[in-house]
């Protein structure tokens, strides 16, 4: 600022150190408020002020606003400093104005005035200033006064670069708070071929803007791929002299390279053969510069040098199609991992931990494991070791899993406290997804309890179980290897539960040994059962009971410890319960009994551990590297086994949340989550809107990417909806919005409420979203749920109904058969009856179905009140905020005729229509089970 | 039970830390801090809870004096306590100051540890202090003197010692007298009442005792005398009052009687408060009229409302200005008066001023346009003064003084009386 620098303005100088001279907080009140009357005084209208003196009394306002204090005066003075010719007092005065005004002060008409006049100025300074305020408030208003004129600023041919430059930058800051404000149509093209423009502050500052416009549209600003294609290749082409100003310790315009880099990462690879070889030939070029000597030492030459390149081999990977080039940037990378630098260590750990999620690269990758490993047990920041145990993690697959696995235990001993829980998910999920032999993966479990038992989850050690008791053939194994481990003096409680539960199935394969008798493993056990929590006693004591059954010879000691005061009359309601029950089924029963009780576990459904995957996810969102499913290649070398006996890994992955099902509840397999089965098969799309007339739950909508179920609970005149989004797909949807909205003549019969969510839905993830309806008046439409998500980079959307009816809202009502007749004659005005005769679909006979379906409808059966027996008859009330609607309903089978004829009266004629044509087609379906 | 006593410097720096017991640990300290002293909104409320602990806390000068306690305590004694820590500290070392405090802390320690024993607060009369906590170094104790200290502190009369002596007997007797106002704009009292204290200078032989009397309605009643003739001595009615520990409370229950042991020195006989029959020595008339949007005109009349022949002095009388004024003019008839920017207020000063006076000051008032709705809200304006009498009518009827061992009587001892009236917040809306 020249303004305070130069010439001065002493008072404001003076006051501020005044200020700061204060040494309690009531004296800077005191000499605030002593100045405030000083500049309310000067202010006072009859006065006149000179342009300096007013510049000098709102940089005082400006100060005194800035310690926290309320300005309510000034502003008229600010606005007129704006009309100023002098550099400092329009500066100073925009300063206060952007600071200061409010969106709704009466003085805006007057700044836009005044800005308005700056922007047409012909001194660019005045110009600049005027962009700069209007980005710095950059509000609505704003965007609304000037959005037309700054796009003209911009492209227009005699505005000076600087000019555009800061025009190109406000217009961003607009675009961002109003998206409408970037003209479509011509104007794309011309706002792309700033990319083209002579001046690289320019194109710098347009490579932003147009950055933000391709997020928005994509396809609008295709034209800008081969524009930022060129001049990225101008720039990385040429020598560092070229660009004089814009040359960064002998970088060539490091941050607009940067800016191309991220633009072009927001399609996918150019399909021009032309432009893409291009593009090649620059990352090349990018790669090569890398390899040449430093022309600096300075840390600003590399640090710009390293920007371009990373941002570079960001671009690489997210165009994934170039073999080649992926392998230069990996071998780059590996460079970068034994830098002395330790940002750039990171930031290889980090890129190399996407490349090694690409087919073409993760060979590549996998040659640094020697690195990365070394990376884990040297380096000594803890973020950079994070790194590079999710790299390792990344790079596993079958043929270094067993090393990897063996180097991350290793160090997890030494491990730093706040990676271990992730390290041992990592280590179970790896070790269970690329095992090749059971015991190598038990043996891994156990050790991986004993290093770092407090940071095992449950999940993890319920998964174990599981698959011992799914394998047979290790079985044995892992009693002998649980029992060996329980051995030692301390063991952690985890360890208990598992040994407790595996010696309790499978103790009998190794009672065998002497050393390892049914005596000697209760005693092993028991040695343990006072050390742990009452959680692991109650599982221990279902492990005696088992014993009972599997060693009869020594039930006298199980008994004896049931009997204990400590578990008969614990003060633990469960143990007390376990310890009871259990003495009394090993004392009362018979033999029989005992062994079909307590009978061997019975194999879990196959899951893979995507309950353990979900952990991860939780524990860093957003941040999780996936080990990549590397299942298809190893299709292609060897021919891949059955489901039952292959690796750990299944390739089911939907639907599998909270896989790892509760092993001390015994083992109930989790239901699904309100989804109804699907019924039809994937590809084919299903829309159910239909039959949801007589169905509350259920899957409205399918596709073969997503899946839509409702569940819908209706209270009297108030619905609610649970709408189930299920991915299922391995990509995430992005930008997910579903919109419920009702036609104005619906609006106005029923209220409706609805959740928002999350605009992304993960693979493989269902979520819900909560839809309350009140039902006002009676209508006959239904809402729509229009649904909006781009999957895989390309837009879908989904349009479908959303099943609320009238019908949602009728309470079933008993009567009996006089007052039903009675009621039936009252409403016998033509207006309040519908009739409708139609021939029956179905074979007349299936009566249950149809009255299931009435039923389902909403309505209350009556039977035995007509005197045809066959006749249907139904009554049942419609709430509505306003009133309550009585329905009555009779359907009056014709077996000769295979007709039906169907009679709906009620107090509203629209309802009685509505609910005759509804049913006529309703009853038409086909019957299906699901009809609740 | 006191928990603990902190002493901060308004920057939030602890000067002073004394815990008592163990429940309140370091952690008390800066949640002090950080919840009070740098609180974003300024605290107002003196007991402040937090995570089930109560801060009591005054603030002198620019410190900031805090007790800690977990336990429910009776908030007035906690208050009383730090009210008389305060007073030793002035009696030992003058002002209370962060300098003062830095250089004296050893001595604040050695009198905190005296004071208070577990939290449970014990003599902090000034003068009993002063006999073994002195600040002129350590001196040695002969035994005697140790067991005189000893069975005094813990005798009967603990704010006395023996072997007192003077060659004049003498005994000033201050009535100090605090109005508390608030009008309406148009002269109806909202509220009044008036705390007094008589402050008590004792420079007497041996062990006297001393009886006191007042013109309190009930002493008065009960002495026997026709409830005519206590009328005519205009008898006040003192709502609440509170003695010094020297007074006998089981005499002055039974017979209405104040009857003492003074201390030595300088004391705080009672303290009194009355509602009823105040004779208010001012009257503030407020005129304030808006011309326009750029203009206000204030005029006030203050008029004396006591005897002609007694004469008030430090008058000052405090008019508020709107926030956003821009200029005043002022025109008075006698004193001094100005508009203080930095306080917002114009200050009007009138050295003396007799008994069934007025004088009037007339002010206007320059306002700056503000694009704040915000009207203002009118604070009231305030006086302070000292009078010479006792707005409550509170008089000394008697004093006696007797020591039966001495030979001096009450006809000897030279008594002096003074009554002052001050302002506490005498204020009127306009």
């Amino acid at each position: 600022m020249p303004a305070v620098r130069g010439d001065g303005m002493r008072g404001l100088a003076v006051f501020i150190s005044d200020i700061r001279n204060c040494k309690s907080k009531e004296a800077e009140i005191k000499r605030i408020n002593k100045e405030l009357a000083n500049i309310r005084s000067k202010f006072k209208g009859d006065k006149t002020l000179d342009g300096y003196q007013k510049k000098k009394y709102v940089c005082k306002l400006l100060f005194i606003f800035l310690l926290g204090h309320d300005i309510d005066f000034g502003q008229i003075e600010a606005v007129n400093l704006l009309s100023s010719n002098k550099y400092t007092e329009k500066q100073i005065g925009y300063l206060f104005i952007s600071v200061l005004i409010s969106g709704n002060s009466e003085l805006i008409q007057l700044i836009v005035q005044s800005i308005k006049n700056d922007l047409a100025s012909r001194n660019p300074v005045h110009v600049s200033l005027a962009l700069q305020c209007i980005a710095n408030i950059g509000s609505k208003d704003m965007a609304e006064a000037f959005g037309q004129e700054i796009p003209k600023l911009l492209v227009s041919g005699d505005t000076l670069d600087v000019v555009k430059q800061s025009a190109a930058l406000c217009l961003l800051r607009l675009f961002r708070t109003d998206p409408s404000v970037i003209p479509s149509g011509e104007w794309t093209s011309r706002i792309v071929h700033l990319l083209n423009d002579q001046h690289m502050g320019v194109v710098t500052a347009a490579a932003s803007l147009i950055d933000a416009l391709v997020k928005k549209n994509p396809e609008e600003y295709k034209g800008c791929i081969s524009l930022a294609v060129s001049r990225l290749s101008r720039i990385v082409t040429s020598s560092y002299t070229d660009f004089q100003d814009y040359t960064y310790y002998f970088v060539p315009a490091p941050w607009l390279s940067v800016k191309l880099l991220r633009l072009l990462q927001n399609y996918p690879p150019p399909e021009d053969p032309g432009v893409r070889g291009r593009l090649s030939e620059c990352l090349e070029t990018i790669l090569n510069k890398a390899q040449e000597p430093p022309k600096s030492k300075k840390i600003q030459h590399s640090n710009a040098k390293n920007a371009v390149l990373f941002e570079a081999i960001s671009l690489i990977i997210h165009n994934d199609s170039e073999p080649n080039l992926l392998v230069r940037a990996c071998n780059q990378l590996g460079q970068f991992l034994s830098h002395r630098e330790t940002n750039l260590r990171y930031l290889a750990l980090e890129s190399m931990c996407i490349l090694a999620t690409s087919e073409f690269s993760h060979e590549a990758v996998k040659k640094h494991q020697e690195t990365v490993i070394n990376a884990l047990k040297t380096e000594r920041d803890v973020s950079v070791r994070q790194r590079a145990v999710d790299l390792l993690y990344a790079m596993c697959d079958k043929s270094n899993a067993e090393e990897i696995v063996l180097e991350m235990l290793a160090y997890l001993e030494t491990a730093d406290y706040s990676i271990r829980e992730e390290m041992v998910l990592k280590v179970a999920i790896l070790a269970e997804k690329y095992a090749t032999d059971y015991k190598w993966y038990v043996d891994v479990i156990l050790n991986l309890i004993r290093l770092a038992g407090d940071y095992v989850s449950e999940e993890v050690w319920y998964r174990v179980i599981q698959i011992v008791i799914n394998r047979d053939d290790v079985q044995g194994y892992a009693a002998k290897t649980v029992f060996e481990a329980l051995q030692a003096q301390a063991c952690h409680e985890n360890m208990v539960k598992v040994g407790g539960y595996i010696l309790g199935e499978f103790g009998n394969l190794i009672a065998g040994d002497a050393r390892s008798s049914p005596a000697v493993q209760l005693q092993l056990l028991h040695s343990k059962f006072h050390l742990c929590s009452s959680m692991t006693r109650a599982l221990l004591l279902s492990t005696y009971v088992k014993f009972v059954n599997l060693f009869p010879e020594i039930k006298s000691h199980v008994e004896e410890i049931f009997v204990a005061d400590s578990n008969l009359r614990s003060a633990d309601a469960e143990l007390q319960q376990r310890a009871s029950e259990y003495l009394a089924l090993s004392k009362l029963t018979s033999l029989d009994v005992l062994a079909t009780v307590l009978e061997e576990m019975p194999p879990f459904p196959e899951k893979e551990s995507s309950g353990l995957l979900n952990l991860l996810k939780k524990k860093r969102p957003g941040r999780v590297i996936e080990n990549p499913d590397r299942l298809d290649e190893h299709v292609k070398k060897e021919p891949r086994e059955t489901n039952g006996t292959s690796g750990l890994t299944l390739a089911s992955n939907t639907e599998q949340e909270g896989g790892s099902a509760d092993l001390l509840g015994l083992g109930v397999p989790s239901a699904g989550n309100g989804n109804g089965p699907t019924t039809n098969g994937a590809g084919a799309v299903t829309n159910n809107i239909q039959k949801f007339y007589c169905k509350n739950n259920g899957v409205l909508y399918e596709n073969d990417i997503i899946q839509i179920g409702v569940k819908t609970e209706c209270r009297s005149n108030l619905a609610r909806l649970a709408l189930f989004y299920g991915n299922k797909t391995n990509h995430p949807f992005m930008n997910f919005q579903p919109n419920v909205s009702a036609s104005p003549a619906l609006s106005l019969a029923i209220l409706l409420q609805v959740k928002q969510v999350d605009s992304t839905v993960e693979a493989g993830a269902q979520f819900q979203q909560m839809v309350n309806v009140e039902c006002v008046n009676d209508f006959d439409e239904q809402p729509d749920l229009n649904l909006v998500y781009n999957y895989n980079g390309a837009p879908q959307t989904v349009n479908i109904k959303l099943p609320i009816s009238i019908n949602k809202f009728i309470e079933p009502t008993e009567m009996n058969g006089e007052a039903f007749f009675s009621r039936w004659k009252n409403l016998s005005l033509p207006a309040q009856e519908s009739q409708k005769i139609f021939k029956a679909a179905h074979p007349m006979e299936a009566t249950d179905s149809t009255k299931a379906k009435l039923i389902g409808y909403g309505f209350q059966l009556l039977e035995n009140i007509d005197p045809n027996p066959d006749n249907y008859v139904c009554a049942g009330i419609i709430h509505t905020r306003s009133l309550q609607i009585g329905c009555l309903l009779r359907l009056e089978p014709n077996k000769q005729a295979q007709m039906y004829r169907l009679t709906t009266r009620s107090s509203v004629e629209a309802v009685s229509q509505h609910i005759t044509s509804v049913l006529c087609e309703t009853l038409n379906l086909p019957f299906n089970n699901q009809v609740e | 039970m006191i928990g603990g006593l902190f002493c901060y410097n308004h920057k939030g720096e602890v000067l002073i830390s004394r815990v008592f017991r163990d429940d309140i640990g370091r952690n008390a300290v800066d949640a002090f801090r950080v919840n009070i002293i740098h609180a974003r909104q300024q605290v107002r409320s003196p007991v402040t809870n937090i995570a089930r602990t109560s801060f009591f806390h005054i603030k002198r000068s620019n410190l900031w004096l805090a007790a800690v306690t977990k336990q429910n305590v009776n908030a007035t004694m906690v208050f009383e306590f730090l009210l008389k820590v305060v007073e030793v500290m002035q009696n030992y070392f003058g002002k209370i100051s962060e300098e003062n405090v830095k250089n004296n802390f050893v001595l604040i320690y050695e009198l905190l540890d005296e004071i208070v024993d577990f939290g449970y607060p014990q003599n902090t009369d000034t003068g009993v202090l002063k006999t073994f906590i002195t600040q002129q170094g350590v001196k040695s104790v002969t035994k005697e003197e140790q067991a005189a200290i000893t069975s005094q502190v813990t005798g009967q009369i603990g704010w006395r010692r023996e072997g007192i002596k003077y060659r004049r007997n003498e005994l000033f007797l201050d009535v100090m007298e605090y109005v508390n106002l608030l009008m309406s704009p148009q002269g109806q009292v909202l509220s009044a009442h008036v705390a007094g204290k008589i402050l008590m200078k004792s420079y007497l032989s041996g062990m006297p005792e001393c009886k006191f009397g007042i013109n309190d309605k009930i002493a008065m009643d009960s002495k026997g005398k026709p409830a005519e003739e206590s009328k005519t001595k205009s008898a006040i009615a003192i709502d609440d009052c509170q003695f010094h520990q020297c007074v006998k409370l089981s005499k002055f229950e039974s017979e209405h009687a104040i009857s003492f042991i003074p201390p030595d020195g300088e004391n705080e006989l009672m303290r009194y408060r009355t509602t009823k029959d105040i004779s208010l020595p001012f009257r503030v008339i407020p005129l304030v009229r808006e011309v326009g949007r750029a203009k206000l005109e204030v005029k006030v009349v203050v008029k004396s409302n006591f005897k002609p022949s007694l004469l008030a002095q430090k008058i000052e009388i405090r008019i508020p200005t709107p926030l956003n004024t821009s200029g005043v003019q002022l025109i008075c008839m006698k004193g001094k008066a100005k508009y203080k920017a930095s306080e917002n207020a114009i200050v009007w000063k009138i050295k003396r001023m007799g008994g069934m006076k007025e004088s009037q000051i007339s002010a206007e008032i320059e306002l700056l346009a503000t694009d704040t709705k915000k009207k203002w809200t009118r604070p009231p304006i305030s006086m302070n003064f000292e009078v010479p009498f006792a707005p409550s009518g509170f008089k000394v009827r008697y004093l006696k003084v007797f020591e039966p061992k001495l030979n001096y009587s009450d006809h000897d001892v030279i008594k002096w009386v003074r009554y002052i009236g001050r302002s506490g917040l005498y204020e009127t809306r306009c």
